[in-house]
């Protein structure tokens, strides 16, 4: 079995961990792991600003991109629907590049996916200890329809207690631009989801993308927190001392 | 209300907004109530899904012969002693009703719930040549005593508390009124009974009009929608021509649905159809009934961006879900339709330049979409008009800019790669125990509120090497 | 002015840039309606008790009274029972012909006023006389056409001797019916609207039908439920066992 990793421009800059972890995990689940080098961003952020002719030429290159993979496995629900549902249609002025991406939507895969829908598994052994609440992507629950997998993958993991979240299917406020567009209404609906979460009594809040992430966690930091806003491979294949 | 307030820039209104603790305690307890009534409603109902599938085919299947619909409405709605009236224009609706009020001696008009009065701004039109408006919806009433404009489009009022319309009742109509529901609806049924009685006119909208049998359709709660339909001499219906729909059974489909995604109601307290005026024999009804099929820039629409939005059935299910909605309420949107379809509608009423702002009030969530019971694809539009206001060069040229080097930076690893190495080597200075907590000039938009994580020390990309080995 | 023609055909117009481009799903055209008018027919001569069972707890369940009685002579002491209860004296009825009951004759003796609506077509001194009584009655009793299971619906068909503001001016409504006029579904209720309209025999003599579901209800301040805010605060069904 092999995958390669796309790791989003997000993912590559300010959570690398997080895709070193999901590295180790999916070796751990004898995957082999290719990282195609020269990867940026999936144009998503061009996309929902209405760019969408520089967005085409991004995607025209992220297809090229992973031409060879097997499958592509991405730690974030927003890109992986990206590429999925609206690669085909920016790319469908040329035919030989609409096909590709229509191959890459095929192959395309959030880790949860992946790991449940494609490897099979949904109980990963993890040391990971502690209440954990999760919290639902946009994307990766309306846009892939996913909603079941990461918390079958959390129940899975022994120590971990999985305390549903209020209102886990909200925005998080983050919304690409519109958090810095709108900042005020931006963070005002990201304080209604943090008194959520505080509320379960969770130490970690979880979540597949790392928009939210970047949003939930930076709510949580300023407010000095103890709730740690972490991405589902670092509950999965936690770092020593985690 | 003229567009004065349309001077404050949208960002504006909506910061106003946030700082309002009356409205956003009744914002909260609002579409939070909605979104439940909803949610158990089509729980209960597990023929609920496939209804809205065949609702919406029913919608697109009517834009593909809308034309011969139209016909037989108005055809039939003729055959039956009804007026049928064409309006292209807002401004012409007004007018028509306007000249009826002219001809027909009209000194007083009771109306019931009408988005397409309020589109048309019509209210404002009646007092000017002389005649009275009167709103006998509940939350209409309100806001009309209120001088303000709806902030929802089924709960005209659901940004007041029941305290600030007891304070509006007791000022306007004399007397000092409790802050109970119970006892203001009393006051409201009282001040409005008369009235039904004594008006020359009744203005309505329309829910729907069904073609095959020229029936005018309305969905109310309060009795208003009959009132106003049996008492006044006149009856005057606007409607959007996209509401036509082709037959009886297909009404159904959508009765089953529109009242559960409103309010979660299985069926509004009144459903009226109205088929022409007072038939021979009948000891009340009107003795004209008008209908005014209105355009106001949908046709354009049929053959562009925003087609699917004709199919809406102005339930608002979509404002209650919506998380930009829930937090700055409907007046900061600044136009008659608020919420995410509100987007849509100003977009499509007053062209996409007024909507500069607004396309971008969105986390484009999804949530909308999620509940529109003709699954309107509202995120999509949205996104659509972003690309139509960057074609059109309406974005201002900062962002313009800002872009074009994301583009850029996307499209060649090595311009991205550089903007790595600047972004650490710019972040330094900012970086307090692992974190970004002040930044400067725009990035400031993010850590006002936010910490930011900083540019790693060692991205993926460069840590790959030592983790590449199988 | 715009005119039929132009504004139909600036919509032809823009509908022939789309040829083609959208696919064409045919909506389901109802069945004969004819015959699908007689399928209801058989099959609720069959199922009404049921339907009767369902609508009584939909009817319920929206705040709606539902009495019984076995026959019809019967129901002018429910309605006593029912304007007892809300120390009511002044009752409004659909012509004796339309509801099957004259209470001038049962109620009118027991110190009640009642006012029919005229039959045939009344002149305007006529219908003003009757909007008068209507503004003042309390209570309001019609008959129904059909009574909807699915939500505890009552579907009034306006007409001759059966005004609209009946069920609408009093703060009370009471609706008589029987078991002919019960529907299971939504969906049923579309054919028979379909065969009324289709059918030049069962037409409709007056202009509007009403859907009432329940009494009249606002929810306009705070989301809090209220009743009676132009329309009757009370509906109670009376069910007539026999034919």
């Amino acid at each position: 079995m092999k995958a390669s990793i796309m790791i989003t421009c997000l993912g590559d800059l300010l959570f690398p961990d997080v895709g070193v972890a999901m590295v180790k995990l999916l070796r751990r689940l004898r995957v082999t792991v290719d990282f195609p080098p020269g990867q940026t961003c999936c144009g998503m952020p061009l996309f929902n600003s209405g760019y969408h002719h520089d967005a085409a030429l991004v995607a025209a290159r992220t297809v090229k991109l992973f031409e060879r993979a097997e499958h592509v496995v991405v730690p974030s629900g927003s890109c992986a629907w990206m590429v999925k549902t609206e690669y085909p249609g920016l790319l469908k002025d040329d035919p030989a590049l609409k096909a590709q991406a229509e191959a890459l939507a095929a192959k395309t895969y959030e880790l949860s996916q992946f790991l449940v829908n494609v490897l099979g598994v949904t109980s990963i052994d993890s040391p990971f200890q502690g209440r954990v609440t999760y919290h639902d992507s946009c994307h990766l629950l309306r846009g892939l329809g996913e909603s079941r997998n990461p918390r079958a993958l959390l129940r899975g993991v022994k120590g971990c207690e999985l305390v549903e979240l209020p209102g886990s299917d909200e925005c998080c406020g983050f919304g690409g631009s519109f958090s810095v567009r709108l900042p005020d209404v931006s963070t005002a609906v990201l304080n209604k989801k943090l008194a959520n979460v505080e509320s379960t009594g969770a130490a970690c809040l979880v979540a597949c993308d790392a928009g939210c992430l970047m949003q939930m966690g930076g709510g949580l930091s300023r407010r000095g927190s103890r709730v740690r806003a972490v991405h589902l491979a670092q509950v999965l294949e936690p770092e020593e001392g985690e | 209300m003229s567009d004065a307030h349309l001077e404050t820039p949208f960002p504006e209104r909506a910061h106003a907004a946030l700082g309002d603790a009356h409205l956003q305690e009744a914002l909260t307890i609002a579409t939070t109530k909605f979104i439940g009534l909803r949610k158990e409603s089509f729980e209960g109902y597990p023929d609920g899904e496939a209804l809205r599938d065949r609702a919406r085919a029913i919608k697109e299947a009517t834009l593909q012969g809308l034309d011969q619909h139209l016909e037989r409405l108005a055809d039939n709605i003729e055959r039956l002693g009804g007026h049928v009236h064409w309006a292209a224009t807002g401004e012409e609706a007004r007018d028509i009703i306007l000249r009826l009020c002219r001809d027909k001696g009209v000194r007083m008009a009771v109306k019931s719930k009408s988005m397409a009065t309020e589109e048309i701004e019509l209210n404002e039109a009646l007092e000017a040549a002389g005649v009275k408006p009167v709103e006998t919806d509940l939350g209409e009433y309100i806001i009309q005593l209120a001088h303000e404009k709806p902030s929802h489009i089924i709960a005209p009022a659901i940004h007041k508390t029941k305290g600030q319309v007891a304070d509006l009742f007791s000022k306007e109509l004399g007397g000092r009124f409790e802050a109970d529901p119970e006892v203001l609806t009393a006051v409201a049924r009282k001040e409005l009974r008369q009235k039904f009685l004594e008006a020359d006119m009744g203005i309505t909208g329309a829910n729907f009009a069904v073609a095959e049998t020229g029936t005018i359709v309305l969905v109310t709660n309060e009795g208003n929608g009959r009132m106003v339909t049996s008492l006044p001499r006149i009856h005057v219906a606007v409607m959007g021509m996209e509401k036509v729909i082709p037959t009886m059974t297909d009404l159904m489909v959508f009765l089953s649905i529109l009242a559960r995604s409103a309010t979660g109601q299985k069926l509004s307290s009144y459903t009226t159809l109205v088929r022409g005026p007072r038939q021979p024999g009948e000891v009340e009804g009107p003795e004209e009934l008008h209908l005014i099929l209105m355009d106001n820039g949908r046709t354009r629409q049929i053959a562009g961006t925003l087609r699917e939005a004709l199919y809406c059935l102005r339930c608002g299910a979509c404002l209650n879900v919506c998380p930009v909605y829930r937090q700055i309420g409907g007046h900061a949107y600044g136009y008659t339709y608020p919420g995410p379809i509100g987007i849509l509608l100003t977009a499509m009423l007053k062209g996409n330049a007024a909507v500069k702002d607004l396309a971008h009030a969105s986390s484009l969530c999804g949530a909308c979409k999620d509940v529109c019971p003709v699954r309107i694809d509202i995120p999509r539009m949205l996104v659509e008009l972003r690309e139509h206001l960057d074609r059109e060069k309406i974005a201002p040229w900062g962002e313009r800019m800002l872009f074009g080097l994301a583009r850029r930076a996307m499209a060649s690893p090595g311009l991205f790669d550089a903007g790595v190495r600047l972004g650490r080597m710019a972040q330094r200075p900012f970086v307090r125990d692992g974190k970004l907590r002040t930044l400067p000039l725009f990035f400031g938009k993010w850590t006002r509120t936010r910490d930011l994580p900083p540019v790693a020390a060692r991205t993926f990309s460069e840590r790959w090497k030592e983790i590449e080995r199988p | 002015m715009t005119t039929r023609t132009e504004f139909l055909g600036s919509i032809r117009r823009e509908m022939s840039k789309t040829r083609g481009l959208f696919e064409t799903h045919p909506v389901p055209r109802p069945p004969d309606a004819g015959q699908a008018f007689e399928m209801v027919k058989r099959q609720m001569a069959e199922r009404w008790p049921q339907a009767l069972e369902r609508f009584r707890e939909e009817f319920e369940r929206i705040a709606g009274v539902f009495h019984r009685v076995a026959r019809l002579d019967e129901v002018p002491g429910a309605i006593k029972r029912i304007a007892e209860a809300r120390q009511a004296k002044s009752v409004l009825s659909w012509d004796p012909g339309a509801l099957g009951l004259d209470l001038r004759k049962s109620l009118g003796p027991e110190g009640y006023s009642v006012t029919v609506a005229p039959d045939g077509d009344p002149d305007v001194p006529a219908r003003q006389l009757h909007r008068d009584a209507a503004a003042q009655a309390e209570i309001g009793v019609t008959g129904v056409d059909w009574a909807l299971a699915e939500t505890g619906t009552l579907v009034l068909v306006s007409g001759r001797g059966r005004p609209r503001s009946t069920s609408l001016l009093p703060a009370t409504h009471v609706a008589v019916f029987d078991r002919g006029c019960l529907l299971e579904s939504l969906e049923q209720v579309g054919t028979m609207l379909e065969a009324l309209h289709a059918d030049p025999a069962r037409s409709m003599s007056g202009a509007v039908i009403n859907f009432i579901t329940g009494p009249s209800r606002t929810a306009d301040i705070e989301l809090t439920l209220t009743r009676g805010v132009h329309g009757p605060k009370d509906v109670h069904a009376i069910f007539v066992e026999g034919r």
